[in-house]
């Protein structure tokens, strides 16, 4: 080997020593000696200068309603629609204010005003309304910030949750866990930082779709892509060795392949060839840590207990909020939980009780699980969906059941944790829950309140791409919400 | 989740900077990243040092968007920048940074007035700033930006050492490693080099027997003949198509909510054909623009069209049309303008161009020349989103014609006379001739013939409430409908008689329609019974009088109406609505003994002579449909059903592609403001942007003068976007690594004047994409060793100079592709409908809408199916092949025409843990059992051998047969292991083999298929 050739190498195997000692190793030791594993959040921190300021959240978990729930039937209660009752709200022009309506219901001859058929009560010391159908919200209303004026634009599904999730109606942009990714990093080496699931539900079958996009890394890197945590078969894509094929022979194979890759670096000193390596004794490690981060037999009885007894099956949403806490004990940035079936086109009656039963225990375990182990702090937990539900029945309406078409100009979500002041009623909307009267949030506003409890301003986090700076909150003027903060 | 150091927010190859990014981002200023800091004795280089540093930083407020212009004056002309902003101050004063007022707010005190403002986020740094005091001290010479002058020929640059270079490239990437005091690498070895040449051109590894014949021949034209081989070979075409594909965002799906199936396969099969048949890159460009404009445009050329069509669509319910519409034609004017241009026209839909000369005007110009298609915006959630055309291939074809021909002679023979069977019915005439000869009085109603038209195919929800075909209007039978791109007319039906269930309709999910008159002499109710498979629609004189929505089979009497008729003509028209299967009907009318009968017996009692043509034919057909059972007449009968059936059948399987098909009267064309679709401003009419050279007078304002216009020999643009891409395929890395970018926020070129001399090349060549790649491949540049130095490394981290050969990881077909080719798996056919090699089960499902058809992923069966090449993949865009994605291939659900390239964790996983990975690595096992000689060392070789291709060296080989005997004793332990290990794929292991010794092989396969070298290009 000549001099300069051997001096490359030595400065290589600098390279990865002095890199392993502030960034994987010290990851990896941390997780296999600690006990508590939050302190194992000593991984690489992404790109420089981030977070922009002392983030209040140090991951967030993203519990998404796919569909578009009723904000009339959970937590937006309008005491006056009664006297309403099939009123045509298509009447109502000082109420309707020119909202373009879906070619599902634009045809109807009338749009007759729909009151909620289940009963409200106040909760908490905040006083928030809550419906009948969510009684563990009800029972932790402090611990939420509820916003009740979320907005958008769009009116359909797909471009409303692409919307949502990406920041643009169309595919192509990056979502929002793939900003963390790229923004902080991971704090964790040894599992991905943005993990997606995509639990079962039990209202409307037909449900609408979902698209690998929300979780996708659009013009940035594809390492920031969310990666799936399956209910069955692998957990992770691929991680399973060969049939036949044992941890300790997949070892040895590992070992072995270091030794040839190790050969290649030196013949072509690529630092890609450094990187290929790193990443095998990642994937490896990801063998056990993701096996570990699935298995539920450490947890107590009054764990399984408090999520519900979904919590055993595999796949629901209760398991997956399970998860989601385990996850956030080792680190991951950001979980995203779709849960699908919140589209009551018809039959609110029927579905919306089984979407409720669905989440509002395990939403509520969630968080008391979070608070229990000092976690809820540093976690943002947020709740919501891409747009709500219209006051005005779709089909057939009776008092005991009617359909919802969707509704753009307002709808709820809440956040909890990581810097949001809890117990909280944010904004105002109309008798008809039809407008913002008080304190819109946009869409992009929401986003950039969560990048902000992240420690990322959202304007800074940019990414050049087509000669733009790109970014999630879009070229309009938006901005976090700082009445929400702690 | 790899550790990512981030060195810059820029968009780069991550992997190659990773493991060195700590130090780097300190210790160096790396070559090419910032190019505009390149510092020296020379003179600043407006062009490439200045501009970029204006735009990025200054444009926003100071550019060509006048709606947000501030201080009055912009930094993108010259005479703007030269002159006095709205204070009064001269901007640049060129030769006198003191006097620029540029130069005084750049370096301000006072925060407040020091530009760019702070808020912006957009502060220059100290480098930055001393570079535009030069460059105002040097005279602030001007030019307008690179990219919109013409290239330029230019003499070619002289070098100090005349031997290394072979061809015109060779002399500019020479002359700037001089000047950056570099010298190029020794050249490659053989092997390294066939390896890396076959991969560039084909997308597959070579052959062993291939490189050992290039190793024998020791001509020195070599290398030229491998190069001269693999352009020849069909492989060239699939693997060149694939980069066309992720611009032209192909995929097998519509790519929104419901994404359903889309068939537009024969588009992708056209592109690949395209590339191997050298089609000149002017015709591909025009064909895909305007393919259906041309004069008569062939088959092919319609196919080429579907470019335009690949746009991602939807047809989810609430859907506003006007809202789809203009989304639709936004994404084909982005794309246009990213794949021809270079240029990011996105912006421009909402507002004026913040960088870049263009304006929003210019944007629905441009929008104007793609908004007139002759179809749905909403795709239906079909398969065959019209506009279409049906592709039958050859043989199809032939039997198509064939099939025409035999049912037109049976029909003829069976409605025209036919002197046997007119023997028979002279004789059977005789026999029920009466003396009564009143046909008044004694047919109740007459009944005319039956006419019939369709299929119309639809979604099945669909097919009884929406209207097709003749429905709402009055019947004309004359009429011809187009059910996506195939004409359908009436057609006589005479052999459907009354009082007998039909069932030989369309088998296709669709509507069709018989119809019929009804004549009276005085209005009259008369009871009618139908049957149906399976929904029924009836309509009389217009009107609907009965609707079921139903799934049976047909039978007697199973809808009972009363026939409301008016004296004279009435028209009865009946919907059968197919949900699948057979299809068909049941009609009578209740009548005093049998009509058709007694109208029989008056037409035989009219003299021969003095019947009517329509009186003829109604008996013959009477006669031949209910009385005649002469075999020779039951013969032709069963063969022309069987040939219709047979038809039938073959349409369905006819091969259907997007494509595109312009309305008579185009669309009027508006500025939307805010991009809004509902918020209509000015009127526009098709037009190029301005700040590029006009259209010439004589071209057509439609997409084949604008696709004329891109390959004009004067436009700035096309052929060095072209070229750019063609040159990112090989070296890795673009001269403008913004490939989708050449505005003044892209990177400017690395090399501009050799990027303006292979643009030239390449239309003096009659864009030859051959030959451009053979000057490409046949360069010393391409030949180098890709070995890395330290001093290399340091100034040129991303290889942008070139002083080496091209490193990098393979993409994710041709990983895939490699494995199954070592393996002898891969299955070398051409074309056809999308495959679905295994995937992990629930991918699909786990985002599918229920409703989709494509919500289960259900696995092709059969190595013709799962060994095919990964372009065949069929590419569902809301859930792609995970293969794919985790190999950073695009989605397809829009346009990309460069990919990165990452090192994960999963990629890892995938590589060592994909049953097809695995399933490789035991075919290419057992062919070194049967084929890799007896010993250990030699198998070891083997396999070692056809994936690397080189020999091993002993210390590898020494590694190999330790790994082997390690394996064997595990699985001589657990035979069991080893049975399943071998059981996987496809394909069956031989079970000639050891099966201890085979799994112990198929793990030194699993190893060799990951590594570094072999799933890299050296």
């Amino acid at each position: 080997m000549n001099p300069v050739e051997e001096h490359v190498l030595n400065t290589t195997r600098r390279h990865f020593f002095s890199q392993s000692a502030s960034g994987l190793g010290a990851a990896a030791l941390a997780t296999l000696m600690s006990t508590d594993k939050t302190e194992a959040a000593t991984g690489h921190r992404g790109l420089p200068g981030l977070p922009h300021f002392e983030s209040k959240a140090k991951r967030a978990i993203y519990l998404f309603m796919a569909g578009g729930p009723s904000q009339l039937d959970t937590f937006d209660y309008k005491p006056q629609l009664k006297q309403h009752f099939n009123a045509d709200l298509r009447k109502m022009e000082s109420v309707t204010m020119g909202q373009r309506i879906t070619t599902m219901t634009s045809g109807q001859k009338t749009l007759p005003i729909a009151p909620s058929k289940y009963k409200f009560q106040q909760h908490g010391k905040s006083g928030a309304w809550i419906s009948e159908l969510l009684p563990y919200h009800a029972k932790m209303s402090d611990d939420l910030a509820i916003i009740k004026t979320v907005n958008t634009e769009a009116i359909n599904h797909d471009p409303a949750i692409t919307y949502i999730c990406t920041g643009h109606q169309l595919p192509g942009r990056a979502s929002l866990g793939s900003w963390l990714s790229y923004g902080l990093g991971s704090a964790n080496e040894n599992l991905p930082s943005f993990v997606v699931m995509t639990p079962s539900w039990t209202g409307r079958k037909q449900a609408q779709a979902l698209f690998n996009r929300l979780w996708g890394s659009g013009f940035l890197p594809s390492e920031h892509q969310g990666v799936s945590l399956r209910s069955s078969g692998d957990p992770v894509l691929f991680l399973s060795n060969p049939p036949g094929i044992s941890s300790a022979m997949r070892r040895r194979m590992l070992d072995r392949l270091e030794r040839f890759n190790q050969r290649t670096l030196d013949r072509f000193a690529d630092p890609e060839t450094k990187t290929r390596m790193e990443q095998y004794e990642m994937a490896f490690k990801m063998q056990s840590s993701v096996p570990e981060l699935a298995d539920f037999s450490g947890e107590t009885k009054e764990t399984f207990k408090s999520y519900g007894p979904d919590v055993n099956k595999p796949g629901t949403f209760a398991a997956s909020c399970l998860l989601a806490r385990r996850m956030a004990e080792r680190g991951v940035q950001f979980v995203q939980i779709f849960h699908r079936g919140w589209d009551q086109h018809g039959n609110v009656g029927g579905d919306l009780p089984n979407q409720c039963r669905d989440i509002d225990q395990p939403c509520w375990a969630l968080i008391q699980d979070l608070k229990q182990r000092g976690l809820l702090e540093d976690t943002l937990v947020v709740w919501g969906g891409e747009f709500g539900r219209t006051v005005y029945c779709q089909g057939t309406l009776t008092k005991e059941n009617y359909g919802r078409d969707h509704h753009p100009r307002n709808f709820p979500v809440w956040m909890s944790g990581g810097g949001i002041k809890p117990g909280q009623i944010y904004g105002e909307t109309d008798e008809f829950s039809y407008n913002v009267v008080e304190n819109p949030v946009h869409i992009n506003d929401l986003n950039a309140t969560i990048l902000n409890r992240l420690g990322i301003d959202h304007k800074r986090l940019t990414f050049k791409f087509q000669g733009l700076d790109m970014r999630l909150t879009g070229v309009l003027d938006h901005a976090p919400v700082e009445a929400l903060f702690l | 989740m790899t550790t990512n150091p981030g060195c810059t927010g820029q968009k780069r190859d991550v992997a190659t900077l990773k493991a060195f990014c700590f130090s780097s981002a300190l210790l160096f200023v790396p070559l090419m990243l910032a190019p505009q800091l390149v510092m020296g004795d020379e003179k600043v280089d407006f062009s490439r040092q200045i501009r970029p540093i204006l735009s990025d930083k200054c444009f926003a407020c100071h550019g060509p968007d006048d709606t947000h212009r501030e201080g009055g004056f912009r930094l993108d002309e010259q005479e703007s920048a030269f002159g006095e902003g709205d204070s009064g101050e001269f901007i640049i004063v060129p030769g006198n940074p003191e006097k620029s007022e540029l130069m005084a707010r750049l370096v301000h005190e006072d925060d407040d007035l020091r530009m760019p403002p702070e808020s912006t986020n957009k502060s220059l740094k100290t480098e930055e700033i001393e570079l535009i005091r030069r460059w105002i001290a040097e005279g602030a010479p001007w030019s307008q930006h690179w990219a919109f002058a013409v290239p330029q020929k230019r003499e070619l640059p002289k070098v100090a050492n005349a031997s290394w270079p072979r061809n015109f490239i060779d002399h500019y990437i020479l002359a700037r490693l001089q000047k950056e005091q570099l010298s190029p690498t020794e050249p490659a070895d053989k092997v390294t080099l066939i390896r890396r040449v076959t991969f560039d051109l084909t997308g597959l590894p070579p052959m062993v027997e291939e490189v050992d014949a290039f190793l024998a021949d020791e001509s020195p034209n070599a290398y030229e003949k491998v190069v001269d081989r693999l352009l020849n070979s069909p492989r060239f075409g699939e693997h060149m198509a694939r980069f066309w594909l992720d611009a032209a965002r192909y995929g097998d799906t519509h790519g929104l909510h419901l994404d359903n199936y889309r068939e537009m396969w024969p588009y992708r099969d056209w592109v690949i054909r395209a590339f191997n048949k050298n089609k000149p890159f002017d015709e591909f460009i025009i064909e895909q623009m305007a393919g259906d404009l041309l004069e008569n445009p062939t088959l092919d050329q319609q196919v080429a069209s579907g470019f335009n069509r690949c746009n991602v669509s939807t047809n989810e319910g609430g859907s506003i049309r006007e809202e789809v519409y203009v989304r639709n034609v936004v994404d084909r004017v982005v794309t246009n303008g990213t794949v021809f241009l270079g240029l990011t026209l996105e912006c421009t839909r909402c507002h004026d161009h913040k960088y870049d000369p263009l304006t929003m005007k210019d944007f629905y110009s441009m929008f104007a020349f793609f908004n007139s298609i002759d179809g749905n915006p909403l795709d239906e959630n079909r398969k065959d989103h019209a506009p279409i055309v049906r592709v039958p291939d050859e043989g199809m074809q032939e039997k198509l014609e064939q099939l025409a021909r035999r049912i037109a002679t049976l029909e003829k023979k069976l409605s025209g006379e036919w002197a046997e069977i007119d023997t028979l019915q002279r004789e059977w005439e005789a026999s029920i001739r009466t003396t009564e000869n009143n046909l008044e009085s004694i047919s109740a109603a007459l009944l005319g013939d039956w006419y019939t038209v369709g299929p119309f195919p639809d979604t099945q929800r669909y097919l009884i409430n929406r209207k097709h075909g003749p429905e709402g209007q009055p019947i004309d039978l004359k009429q011809t409908f187009d059910n996506n791109g195939q004409k359908l007319t009436w057609k006589r039906r005479g052999d459907w008689v009354d009082g007998k269930p039909h069932a030989d309709l369309s088998h296709e999910i669709a509507a069709n329609f018989l119809y019929r008159t009804v004549t009276v002499d005085s209005p009259r109710k008369i009871k009618a019974s139908f049957g149906s498979d399976d929904g029924i629609k009836i309509y009389l004189n217009d009107k609907e009088i009965l609707k079921n929505d139903i799934s049976r089979a047909v039978a007697p009497d199973q809808e009972k109406v009363d026939l409301d008729l008016k004296k004279g003509e009435n028209h009865l028209l009946v919907k059968i609505a197919n949900y699948g299967g057979v299809a068909g009907f049941y009609f009578s009318l209740a009548t005093k003994g049998d009509s058709a009968l007694n109208k029989a017996i008056a037409i035989a009692n009219v003299e021969v002579g003095k019947r009517s043509p329509r009186q003829i034919q109604e008996l013959r057909d009477y006669f031949r449909n209910q009385i005649c059972d002469a075999q020779l007449l039951v013969d032709a009968k069963k063969s022309l059903e069987q040939s219709r059936k047979e038809r039938a059948d073959l349409d369905r399987t006819i091969p259907t592609t997007l494509v595109w098909k312009e309305l008579k009267q185009p669309r009027k064309a508006f500025v939307l403001k805010r991009g809004e679709y509902n918020i209509k401003g000015e009127e526009v009419k098709r037009r190029t942007p301005l700040a590029l050279p006009p259209m010439a007078p004589s071209l057509p304002r439609n997409r084949l003068g604008f696709a004329k216009w891109l390959v004009d020999p004067g436009h700035p643009l096309t052929a060095r976007v072209a070229v750019n891409r063609f040159w990112l395929r090989v070296f890795g890395t673009g001269i403008v690594k913004t490939a989708e970018d050449f505005g003044s926020q892209g990177e400017p070129p690395s090399h501009p004047k050799l990027l303006d001399a292979l643009a030239l090349e390449f239309l003096e060549n009659d864009w030859d994409t051959k030959a451009l790649m053979k000057q490409l491949v046949m360069s010393s540049t391409y030949r180098q060793s890709s070995r890395l130095t330290e001093e290399l490394w340091k100034k040129d981290p991303e290889n942008r100079l070139l002083a080496r050969g091209p490193r990098f990881r393979l993409d994710a077909e041709m990983l895939r592709d490699q494995a199954l080719a070592v393996s002898g798996l891969l299955v070398n056919k051409i074309g056809g409908p999308g495959v679905k090699p295994p995937q992990p089960d629930g991918l699909w499902f786990a985002v599918g809408y229920s409703g989709s058809n494509t919500v289960r992923f259900r696995k092709d069966a059969g190595p013709d199916k799962v060994h095919r090449r990964t372009i065949y993949t069929f590419i569902k865009r809301t859930a792609p092949p995970p293969q794919m994605s985790i190999a950073d291939a695009p989605s397809r659900e829009f346009c990309s025409v460069r990919r990165e390239r990452t090192n994960t964790p999963l990629l890892a996983l995938m590589m060592l843990n994909d049953p097809q990975y695995v399933e490789a690595a035991r075919a290419l096992a057992e062919r070194a059992m049967i084929a890799g000689g007896e010993t250990v060392e030699s198998r070891a070789a083997y396999i070692f051998r056809r994936c690397a291709m080189r020999k091993p060296t002993a210390e590898e080989l020494d590694d190999l047969v330790v790994d082997y005997h390690e394996h064997l004793a595990a699985f001589t332990r657990n035979t069991d292991a080893a049975k399943k290990l071998v059981n996987i794929g496809e394909v069956s292991p031989t079970d000639n083999v050891n099966v201890n010794e085979l799994a112990a092989w198929t793990m030194v396969g699993n190893l060799i298929l990951n590594l570094d070298e072999v799933i890299s290009k050296n």
